[in-house]
């Protein structure tokens, strides 16, 4: 990610972390990640500076990777859903 | 010689009620027996289906676990927007199926991103990024699904 990062890559990034933090089988942390991932996006959207964005992106890309470990790890020790979660 | 007569009448009423000549008959009495039943269990299955099916007040609840109602472009074009009108940055109100989502809705390219997933999830398929980018109106992504499914007019 040395050279620029398009504006594709940027959003299809957005659609991976989201994607993957749909699966967080905790509730909090998986609403955690979604605010995160959207406040994140959002505060950034106006970024220029090309050294900036690849920074982000590269933060983006290392916290996908902490979102897949931790959805595994989620999955090994579930627990039962909270009361919110069971409406319906 | 009037007891070897004994012995081998004996004999003789001993092989012939042996199991070698009977089970075949019972076997082939047990199974006309169950094709019977099975013939009236059929009939009367039928009866009850003919009954129940034509009376039109008792419904059957039947439910297909394989697929849903066929689609149409109407269905596709309820379910999409609805999916609009529920998503929240979208004002129920300025919606219409040829409205652009950044120019008339306000929308930007993340939440349009946010659409398009919405719209994955509702229809079961995954759009890839290069055909996403196109679909800037309900229209086109109305028009994408039918494609997709091989619905025509």
């Amino acid at each position: 990610m040395s050279s620029g990062v398009t504006k594709q890559q940027v959003l299809s990034m957005y659609k991976l972390l989201l994607r993957e933090a749909v699966k967080f089988p905790n509730y909090n942390f998986r609403s955690y990640a979604l605010r995160r991932i959207r406040d994140g996006f959002k505060e950034n959207k106006a970024l220029t500076d090309l050294k900036q964005i690849n920074q982000q992106y590269d933060f983006a890309t290392e916290n996908l990777n902490i979102i897949k470990r931790q959805v595994i790890v989620g999955d090994l020790y579930r627990t039962d859903k909270l009361v919110i979660e069971n409406i319906q | 010689m009037a007891a070897a007569n004994i012995a081998r009448s004996a004999l003789r009423g001993l092989l012939r009620s042996s199991t070698t000549i009977r089970t075949p008959v019972v076997c082939r009495l047990s199974t006309v027996v169950l094709q019977q039943k099975f013939s009236t269990i059929n009939a009367a299955l039928k009866a009850y289906n003919t009954q129940y099916l034509q009376n039109g007040a008792q419904n059957i609840s039947v439910r297909n676990y394989s697929g849903g109602p066929p689609l149409t472009l109407e269905l596709i074009k309820s379910r999409v927007l609805l999916v609009l009108q529920l998503y929240d940055k979208i004002n129920p109100e300025k919606l219409s199926v040829d409205c652009h989502f950044m120019n008339d809705l306000g929308l930007d390219s993340l939440d349009h991103v946010e659409v398009i997933m919405a719209m994955e999830d509702e229809f079961g398929f995954e759009i890839p990024d290069g055909d996403a980018e196109r679909l800037v109106r309900p229209k086109d992504i109305i028009q994408y699904i039918a494609d997709k499914e091989d619905i025509y007019e």
